[in-house]
């Protein structure tokens, strides 16, 4: 496999596993929670209130804007 | 003899290796905001955005690393009063937009996504409702906007595992780009794999339909 392939499964492992452990996290019989719980959780204080949201900012603003 | 700074010590009463009250306030409100792991995430991204010669973009990580670290290090940015620690209930779902807002949000993206990719114009209707975004963001104090019970242990490091992990693979594939500014097809990082997509219309206005939904979701959770 070339390294091009390598890095892209890699990527897509990623995207699999997350949404394995979100589908595990919607069962309700799991440790493991769904990620808007995550979210949530992470977004309880102030900081990560607005990391969050700079965040979402740096991403609009890395693929769109100059 | 010159005995100038013994003199001056022992006139304030502090011995070598002592320091003053203001000092270690100072010291104590510095440890504050790095020990904020939002504050230190923030620095190291805006430092190697930075880096990759992206300097609006890391201005802005920078800037709000600062102020969210200025804010803990004056004592700010913990939880609202009256806000549970660790007691509460499962969180419900993120509410559907209403239908207007959904309208307005493809109208946005089908408009916006006609623009050049990095072009002002796009750049302008990104920057704009993003600024806007974050300025109700700092002056919002509704939050948390429900309870939410402790993550399990095992869950939180599953899910910060992963995260670490991506971040890490990613970056890998940022230091075996020839240079931090050149792209590699070898090693592409997330960026460069969706280039492609983001180089047409319908794909640059289906990733901003998908960003302007991720920020509904941000802003409701």
């Amino acid at each position: 496999m070339t390294s091009r392939g390598i890095t892209v499964v890699g990527y897509a492992a990623f995207v699999l596993v997350a949404v394995g452990l979100h589908l595990r996290g919607t069962t309700g019989r799991s440790r493991i929670t769904r990620l808007g719980v995550v979210f949530s959780r992470a977004m309880r204080s102030r900081s990560g209130r607005v990391g969050m949201v700079a965040g979402w900012v740096w991403v609009g603003l890395h693929f769109f804007a100059r | 003899m010159d005995d100038g700074p013994r003199a001056s010590r022992e006139a304030t009463g502090l011995g070598v290796g002592e320091r003053t009250p203001r000092s270690r306030s100072v010291a104590s409100a510095l440890l504050a905001a790095v020990r904020d792991p939002v504050v230190a995430i923030l620095f190291l991204a805006g430092v190697f955005d930075g880096l990759a010669g992206n300097v609006i973009h890391s201005i802005l990580l920078l800037a709000v690393a600062l102020a969210l670290g200025r804010e803990r290090a004056l004592g700010g940015g913990r939880l609202p009063s009256g806000a549970s620690p660790d007691h509460g209930t499962l969180a419900s779902t993120t509410p559907s937009p209403p239908a207007v807002a959904v309208l307005g949000a493809v109208a946005y993206a089908v408009i916006v996504g006609g623009f050049g990719r990095y072009s002002w114009p796009a750049t302008v209707a990104v920057v704009v409702p993003a600024a806007i975004v974050l300025v109700i963001t700092w002056r919002d104090a509704s939050y948390p906007r429900r309870e939410v019970a402790p993550l399990d242990p095992i869950g939180a490091i599953a899910w910060i595992a992963l995260f670490v992990a991506l971040a890490l693979w990613e970056l890998a594939a940022l230091l075996l780009q020839p240079s931090l500014t050149t792209d590699s097809q070898a090693h592409p990082t997330i960026s460069v794999m969706t280039d492609p997509a983001l180089a047409t219309h319908p794909g640059r206005s289906i990733a901003l339909l998908l960003w302007v939904a991720l920020g509904w979701f941000i802003m409701h959770q």
